[in-house]
């Protein structure tokens, strides 16, 4: 049951039961009693709103069920809070049912709330929609003021693509059209709620289609290791092979245990344990499918998701992800789009906000099999967590990162390659190069290294490369001579391109005076170099002189020294210029990080 | 009237296997609450199939020393039988737990007291409960994986959300998790689950000179019902058509309108 605040939503239950007579007199009377005390006529959602707290404030805080025994079949009905700051209550009601009631008060009609909660419904995949009308009894035109509500519900679930089963007129307090047809509005010819029920569908979990068992745990009995879980899709038989995701290795199961029973076959929804026929690595998040038929694999997933927690986040957040029974950090990697409840349209966006449903991606360094067309697998579907608390549940739209496999007879076709694109996917970003040039002093190696703690504490892959380090192993053997300046760039930019080639950020601070050598060093990575003049005056630089070089070159002591005695050729057409004289450390640094970013971005 | 077939109790029994591995996974150290009524004890069948044979972990019974002889017995029995591994945790006395409550409603404040006891002595993170959703509307409100703070209080208005089946089984140190599997049963479903499996349970259940146990606690503050059923198709039957709620002859929950949400709030299972 959703609908705004007051629309009715626990009266309905309430009246439903009392009209149904299944409750007390004893329970009506005490009923009557709490209602009074209160001052109000009798209060039929009591009878849900158990809580002291919800009674004195007639409103419902948290999800109840009730249970119906109707003579086709049982129902349990949810009765979910409507206000905006109880979503997550909503929520967890919405998770557990086959399909909603909607109620819309007659002289509200569709409040930005309902919009919320509709979104919501379209969100979590429902296909069975009731909706009711309630509090008719207020309205001075009944037929008139409901048929205008009913052309506006229409339109309105008709721009999410949901088509109502049936739109009822209700007054709960008085009781009509809930189980007992109205007296009242003859022009009603429609079912009462109670009869519409009847056209509503449970699921079913797929028994045909494709495996799905979920592994929950591994036992060890009498010197064997049983696989728990639970069949989620398809049937699980004894004696075919299976392939466990994400790793694929595959196996026979060789039995299917109920204890105390063996069985041949398990079908979806139950709950078993399973033996196979060799001994491979299986553990807690592994998924089985039969080969040919397993979910998609990848490093990131792009999914609509509802969030419930309090802060909003931004690109580049860290998050705990919960798929089947897997857990596994992953980065929100991007905001695809955020859903305005108003207009219903997905708008682009920077944050994502306390309920909101947004289209993400979520980057992982672990491989996620996840399912994009199976809708009710717990693959299917994930939680989000910052530190211990779930800020969001969403659904996986699709597998980026690894064209769907075939099965594990194919991991050899696959080869071992690992395609760019991959790398991307898991780290997050792209790999490049970020080649710091400039005078002795000027500010490169302090950038540099700035640069690359506040990138890696953000979860990037960086490395840096100085000049000075590196002519302390690889360039040991090289001068100052020209020659060797050369040999010393060429060196450095090659390491470089063989690091970012491997996803990493590099960031190289070498003085390499000469334009020449740094047009070569470019070439080695095309496409991924990137020239960052770091520009300092040279009287600025040997105020500075960190090394005491400068007072040394000044001294004669040491020979070519760019700037004094060896010839520094600024850049003419820099990537990325940054002035030390002017800027600070930090600042500079941030427009370094600001340019890596927009620049390593997937 | 209308028969169900037994389809749908395996559906509930998945089910609740499937919560009971993720608690015995998931959080750790744990034990389970057996009342040795017909719930827990339903539900302790249900930790046998979900693990095989095995009972990894401890049957804990919140002694007040006043459950019935009968109950006793029955323990003993299952214990010897099936080699529960039990504590036998023996409650505080009346005379220790808050006086303003109503007379019978301070039993209940005894087994919380036990209960905050035995969670200080083992470190539980998680305890395993046997309630159910149909009861009482207090527990009809109530989550799978339930968190409770560090003094064991429940606090409903800032329960996690729960989705599907991704249950929130982090607590902080010192807090502890309350696993309720048995929640989406009624009371009807138990007892034709009882019979299916030929599960045993206290005879104090079946109709005696025309009164029965619907529920059992403890033997001064539980009153029998009128009631003819002296096998358990007879209770099938007998539940299908009453609408007596189950816990009317449990005077500790109608002494006062929120006896059972203050009961619950502190700490009650």
């Amino acid at each position: 049951m959703v609908g705004d605040v007051d629309a009715g939503k626990s009266t309905i239950l309430g009246r439903m039961l009392v009209d149904l007579g299944q409750v007390t007199p004893a329970k009506l009377e005490e009923l009557q009693n709490s209602s009074t005390k209160r001052g109000v006529p009798i209060e039929y959602s009591f009878l849900l709103d158990a809580f002291q707290l919800e009674r004195d404030q007639a409103i419902t805080l948290d999800i109840s069920r009730i249970w119906l025994r109707m003579p086709d079949r049982d129902y349990v009905f949810v009765d979910a809070p409507g206000h905006r700051e109880l979503i997550r209550n909503l929520l967890t009601g919405a998770s557990e049912v086959d399909a909603a009631i909607m109620v819309v008060a007659v002289d509200e009609g569709i409040t930005l709330q309902t919009r919320r909660q509709a979104l919501f419904l379209q969100w979590f995949g429902f296909k069975e929609l009731l909706v009711v009308v309630n509090k008719l009894d207020l309205a001075d035109e009944p037929e008139t003021a409901f048929v205008a509500r009913r052309a506006e519900i229409r339109s309105f679930l008709e721009q999410l693509g949901i088509t109502p089963i049936e739109i009822i007129p209700l007054a709960a307090r008085d009781g009509d059209n809930i189980a007992v047809a109205t007296q009242r509005w003859s022009w009603w010819k429609g079912p009462t709620l109670l009869e519409s029920l009847a056209q509503l569908h449970p699921y079913t979990a797929p028994a045909g289609g494709p495996l799905r068992f979920v592994v929950q745990d591994v036992y060890r009995r009498d010197g064997n290791r049983l696989i728990a879980g639970l069949v989620e899709a398809g049937t699980l038989r004894k004696g075919e092979r299976v392939v466990f995701w994400p790793l694929q290795t595959d196996a026979v199961v060789s039995a299917i245990h109920r204890w105390p029973q063996e069985v041949d076959q398990a079908k979806a929804g139950d709950a078993v344990a399973i033996a196979l026929d060799e001994r491979i690595f299986v553990d807690r998040g592994a998924v089985a499918s039969y080969p040919g038929d397993g979910p998609a694999l990848g490093h990131a997933v792009q999914a609509t998701v509802v969030w419930l927690g309090g802060d909003p986040v931004m690109p580049g957040e860290t998050l705990r992800l919960r798929i089947g029974t897997r857990e596994m950090p992953v980065t929100l990697q991007r905001i695809d789009e955020v859903i305005d409840p108003d207009t219903l349209a997905g708008k682009p966006g920077d944050v994502v906000a306390k309920s909101d449903v947004a289209v993400i991606t979520l980057a992982a360094r672990e491989l996620i099999a996840a399912d994009d067309e199976l809708e009710t697998t717990s693959i299917g579907r994930f939680v989000l967590l910052h530190d211990t608390n779930v800020v969001a549940g969403g659904r996986v739209r699709s597998v980026i990162g690894r064209p769907r496999s075939e099965g594990a007879t194919d991991i050899v076709a696959q080869t071992s390659s690992v395609q760019p694109n991959e790398r991307f996917w898991r780290n997050g970003h792209r790999g490049g190069v970020f080649w710091l040039t400039g005078l002795p002093s000027a500010g490169k190696s302090t950038l540099a290294m700035t640069a690359q703690r506040m990138l890696f504490d953000r979860g990037r892959h960086v490395y840096v490369l100085d000049g000075d380090t590196l002519r302390t192993s690889l360039n040991l053997d090289l001068g100052f001579s020209e020659e060797d300046r050369s040999e010393n760039v060429r060196r450095t930019a090659a390491v470089a391109a063989v690091l970012a080639d491997g996803g990493f950020v590099v960031i190289c601070a070498l003085i390499s005076p000469f334009a020449d050598d740094r047009t070569k060093a470019r070439a080695s990575y095309p496409g991924g170099f990137h020239e960052v003049y770091v520009s300092c005056d040279l009287q600025t630089a040997e105020g500075r002189d960190v090394k005491g070089h400068y007072k040394r070159a000044r001294a004669g002591e040491i020979a070519r020294f760019t700037g004094i005695s060896s010839p520094y050729e600024a850049p003419q057409n820099p990537d990325l210029a940054v002035d030390t004289t002017r800027q600070s450390i930090p600042e500079s640094a941030a427009t370094l990080i600001e340019y890596i970013e927009e620049n390593t971005k997937p | 009237m209308p028969t169900q077939t037994d389809a749908d109790l395996d559906v509930l029994e998945s089910r609740t296997i499937y919560i009971l591995r993720e608690a015995f996974s998931c959080v750790s150290p744990i034990a389970m609450l057996w009342s040795i009524g017909k719930d827990s004890t339903a539900l302790l069948w249900m930790v046998r199939k979900a693990f095989l044979g095995e009972i990894p972990f401890p049957m804990v019974l919140l002694d007040t020393g006043m459950e019935f002889p009968e109950v006793y017995a029955f323990r003993d029995r299952l214990v010897r039988e099936w080699q529960l591994p039990i504590i036998n945790e023996v409650c505080p006395p009346e005379s220790t737990v808050d006086q303003t409550l109503p007379p019978a409603a301070r039993h209940a404040a005894r087994k919380t007291a036990g209960l905050r006891g035995l969670l200080a002595r083992e470190g539980y993170r998680g305890i395993i409960l046997g309630i159910r959703r149909d009861e009482q509307a207090i527990r009809a409100k109530e989550r799978i994986f339930s968190p409770r703070n560090a003094d064991g209080s429940w606090d409903p208005r800032t329960q996690p959300p729960e989705l599907w089946d991704f249950f929130p089984y982090e607590v902080p140190d010192g807090a502890h998790v309350r696993i309720h599997p048995l929640l989406h049963w009624t009371e009807l479903d138990i007892w034709r689950y009882t019979r299916r499996e030929g599960i045993p349970y206290v005879p104090l259940y079946l109709a005696k000179d025309g009164m029965r146990f619907r529920s059992l606690g403890e033997s001064n503050i539980t009153i029998p019902i009128p009631s003819t059923a002296d096998t358990l198709d007879a209770i099938v039957l007998e539940l299908e058509k009453t609408r007596e709620p189950e816990r009317a002859g449990r005077t500790m929950d109608s002494e006062s309108e929120d006896a059972f949400e203050r009961l619950r709030t502190t700490g009650y299972m």
